[in-house]
C-alpha cells in the first residue's frame, strides 16, 4: 500500500469527489461510494494491497 | 435417514406436502438381527451409521475393496420418509467416484446433464457460463454435472451394495448409545424386534446434521445460523423451460428475491424461491400460494403438476475434529453448508471416498493405522473451504440490511455495465474436488485430484483412469511417463514387490515399452490430469488423488509411497 502521495492532482480529485455527491440523497451517496470502491478496487487488483487498504481504512488515528 | 436435506434444515413442522403424485420411494425389509435372539455381542471391524449419500458411498466403496462392514439405518427407505427430494446436483468428481463404484451408468441414464448456467438480475442476464468450454472439465469421461433426485442415487447404491456383497445393511436399526475405550467402541441399537449391542473397531457417523454423536463424543462445532428462508417447488410443466441452470438474484416475479431453476430426472423441475426473512414455512408452502408463485414466473396459462414442496432454512456448521478416537464424522454429520454450489452432498461423497481406501488399506495391513488421521487433515481442510465458500454466497444472496445491501446493489448495477463486476455476482460457486495442501500423507507436489481421463491400452483399445484404479484394487499406483532406463524400471519392479504399489509406464504414440505394464497416452491427457510434464512419475492413490510427483525414480518416490501409507518406508526396504 502506498502511503506517500501518488495522486496526480490531489485537490482536483477531492473536489471531483465532492461534486459527484452534490444533490444526492444519503442513500444515493452511499450507493455511489460503494460503486466507486468496487471500481477503484478493480483498478488496484492486488489482493495484498487491497487488504492493507481495507485494514488502514478501519484504523482511525488514536 | 434422519436429517432432511443436504444442508436444508426443515423448520416449523418440517416438509410440507401438496396434492400431486409425489415421489414413490423403495422400502427395504427389516430383518431381525441374529444378535437379538442369541444375545451375543458381535464384533464388527467397521460400522457405518446412516444410509444417506455419504454412508452408502462409504459402504459401497468398502464392498468394492472387499472389506466387510455393517451399515445401520433408522428408517426403511432412502430419502426422508414422505419427503424425498433434497440434493439434486452432482459434480464430475462425484460422478467419477460413482463410476468406480459401478452405479454411474444408471445415474447418467436417469439424470440430466447440464453445462450452461445463466444469472439474471431483474430482467437482465448479468452472467452466463458454459462449463463445457472450460478446459478443466472436458477431459473426464464424466460430464461437468448431472442433476438427479438424491434418492435415485441412494437407491442405486443400495442395490449395488447388495450385488457386491460383504456389507450387511440393516434397516430400522437405530443407534441409541455410543461409548469407546482402548479396546473397542460399543453401540446400542434399537429395532422393532428388540434391542442389542455390537462392538466395533471403527464407527462412521453418517447420520446427517442432527447427529447424536457430536454430543456423545463431546465434539466442538463452529456454527453460524441466519434468517434466510427458501421454499422448493418440484414441478412438471406442459411447456418445458431450457436445460440450463437459471438463477435470479432479484426476480421481478418473486418480490425481487432470488429464484433457482433446475431440471432433474423424470422431467421434474426444481424451482427454489427465496422467501422473506423468517417467513412462516406453512404459509409459504400452501398449495394455492405455491401455484400463484409458479403462475407469476411461468404465466397463468402454463399447466403445472406439483410433485413436491419443501420449505427450508439453512445453517453452516463444522465439527472441529472429524475423528474422535474410533469415531469418524462424515457428510452432514461433519459439516453443514447452505445448498448454494452443491457443496453438501458432494462433499459427503468425497469424505466417504477418502476414508474408504484408507480404512481398507489399514484393515488389510497395507497401511499403518496412523494413516486414518489424514482423513481429518484432508477432509477438514475441504469442509472448512466449503463452509467458507458457501457462506460467501449466502451473504451475497441474503445481505444484511444497510451497508451489505448497498454493496450488493452496487455490484449488481456495475455487473450490468462492466464485465469485471460480473465476477462479484455470487449465486453459488460450484463444488470442486478440493485440493489437500497440508496432509501428512501428501507431498507438496501432490494433494490434487486426477480426472477420469482416457488413454489407450497396449492393444489399442481405449481405457480410463478409473479402469486403471480398479485394476490396482486399493493399492497405490505409480505412473512413469516417458522412456525409462533399465535401472529405473528395475527399481520400480523392486518397489512393487516390497510395497503395495503397482507401476505402469506411460508412453506417447511412439516410444518403446520397457515395462510389461504399460499404456499409451498419445494426446497427453493422462499426463496432464496427473499435473506433470516431460519425464516424470506420479504416485496416485485409490481415491484418484496425486500423493506426490517427481522426476527420477529415487528415494523421494520410496519416501512418498511410505507417506501415502502412513509409514516411513526407507530406501533400503525398496
Amino acid at each position: 500500500m502506498k502511503t506517500a502521495l501518488n495522486l496526480q492532482d490531489a485537490d482536483g480529485f477531492y473536489e471531483q469527489l465532492l461534486d459527484a455527491h452534490q444533490g444526492l440523497s444519503p442513500r444515493q451517496s452511499e450507493l455511489l461510494n460503494a460503486r466507486l470502491i468496487l471500481l477503484l478496487a478493480n483498478q488496484v487488483g492486488d489482493g495484498k494491497v487491497l487488504r492493507e487498504c481495507v485494514d488502514a481504512a478501519g484504523k482511525l488515528p488514536g | 435417514m434422519a436429517a432432511p436435506g443436504d444442508a436444508a434444515v426443515a423448520f416449523g413442522t418440517g416438509y410440507a406436502f401438496t396434492p400431486g403424485k409425489g415421489y414413490v420411494l423403495p422400502e427395504y425389509a427389516f430383518v431381525e438381527p441374529a444378535e437379538i435372539r442369541s444375545g451375543d455381542v458381535a464384533r464388527h471391524p467397521i460400522v457405518i451409521i446412516g444410509a444417506g449419500l455419504a454412508g452408502l458411498t462409504m459402504a459401497c466403496a468398502l464392498a468394492r475393496y472387499g472389506v466387510p462392514a455393517l451399515l445401520l439405518d433408522e428408517d426403511n427407505t432412502v430419502g426422508v420418509k414422505g419427503a424425498s427430494s433434497r440434493g439434486i446436483c452432482y459434480t464430475q468428481k462425484s460422478l467419477e467416484i460413482f463410476d468406480r463404484l459401478g452405479v454411474y451408468g444408471r445415474i447418467a441414464a436417469k439424470g440430466i446433464q447440464w453445462s450452461v448456467g445463466r444469472t439474471f438480475a431483474g430482467k437482465d442476464e448479468v452472467y452466463s457460463f458454459d462449463l463445457r468450454q472450460q478446459g478443466a472439465y472436458n477431459l473426464s469421461s464424466q460430464p461437468p454435472f448431472i442433476n438427479i433426485q438424491q434418492f435415485y442415487i441412494e437407491g442405486f447404491l443400495v442395490e449395488r451394495i447388495g450385488e457386491l456383497g460383504g456389507v450387511d445393511v440393516r434397516w430400522n436399526n437405530r443407534v441409541t448409545a455410543f461409548e469407546q475405550n482402548a479396546e473397542c467402541a460399543t453401540l446400542s441399537v434399537s429395532t422393532p424386534a428388540g434391542d442389542y449391542r455390537i462392538r466395533t473397531d471403527h464407527v462412521i457417523d453418517a447420520t446427517g446434521s442432527h447427529t447424536p454423536f457430536r454430543q456423545w463424543v463431546g465434539a466442538s462445532v463452529t456454527a453460524r445460523k441466519g434468517d434466510d428462508r427458501w421454499c422448493i417447488a418440484d414441478v412438471r410443466f406442459t411447456r418445458r423451460p431450457p436445460t440450463e441452470r437459471h438463477t435470479w438474484i432479484e426476480a421481478p416475479f418473486n418480490d425481487n428475491r432470488a429464484v433457482w431453476q433446475h431440471l432433474m430426472g423424470d422431467d421434474v423441475w426444481r424451482i427454489d424461491y427465496q422467501m422473506a426473512p423468517d417467513a412462516d414455512p406453512q404459509a409459504v408452502s400452501r398449495d394455492d400460494v405455491v401455484r400463484e408463485r409458479l403462475a407469476r414466473q411461468f404465466g397463468a396459462d402454463t399447466e403445472v403438476e406439483i410433485v413436491w414442496v419443501g420449505p427450508y432454512a439453512y445453517k453452516s456448521e463444522c465439527v472441529d475434529r472429524m475423528r474422535h478416537g474410533r469415531l469418524f464424522f462424515m457428510g452432514d454429520a461433519a459439516k453443514v453448508v447452505s445448498p448454494f454450489g452443491a457443496r453438501g452432498g458432494n462433499t459427503g461423497i468425497a469424505d466417504a471416498d477418502n476414508l474408504a481406501w484408507k480404512l481398507a488399506a489399514v484393515i488389510e495391513g497395507r497401511a499403518s493405522p496412523g494413516l486414518l488421521d489424514t482423513y481429518h487433515e484432508e477432509r477438514h481442510e475441504a469442509a472448512t473451504q466449503n463452509v467458507l465458500v458457501s457462506n460467501r454466497t449466502a451473504r451475497f444472496l441474503r445481505p444484511a440490511p444497510g451497508v451489505e445491501k448497498t454493496f450488493r446493489d452496487a455490484a449488481l448495477s456495475l455487473a450490468r455495465q462492466h464485465p469485471f463486476a460480473r465476477q462479484l455476482v455470487n449465486t453459488g460457486r460450484m463444488a470442486i474436488a478440493n485440493p489437500y495442501s497440508r496432509s501428512s500423507a501428501c507431498d507438496r507436489t501432490g494433494g490434487l485430484p486426477v480426472q477420469n481421463v482416457s488413454f489407450s491400452w497396449p492393444d489399442g483399445t481405449p481405457g480410463t483412469m478409473n479402469e486403471l484404479l480398479r485394476w490396482v484394487d486399493g493399492k497405490l499406483l505409480v505412473l512413469l511417463f516417458g522412456d525409462a532406463s533399465r535401472s529405473s524400471l528395475e527399481r520400480l519392479r523392486e518397489l512393487s514387490q516390497t510395497a503395495p504399489v503397482r507401476c505402469v509406464q506411460v508412453l506417447g504414440a511412439e516410444g518403446r515399452a520397457g515395462a510389461v505394464e504399460h499404456l499409451r497416452d498419445p494426446q497427453g491427457h493422462l499426463q496432464g490430469a496427473c499435473h506433470v510434464f516431460g519425464h516424470a512419475w506420479a504416485l496416485i492413490r485409490p481415491d484418484s488423488y496425486v500423493a506426490a510427483t517427481g522426476e527420477s525414480i529415487d528415494a523421494a518416490l520410496v519416501h512418498a509411497v511410505g507417506r501415502s501409507l502412513g509409514t516411513a518406508l526407507e530406501e533400503e526396504e525398496a
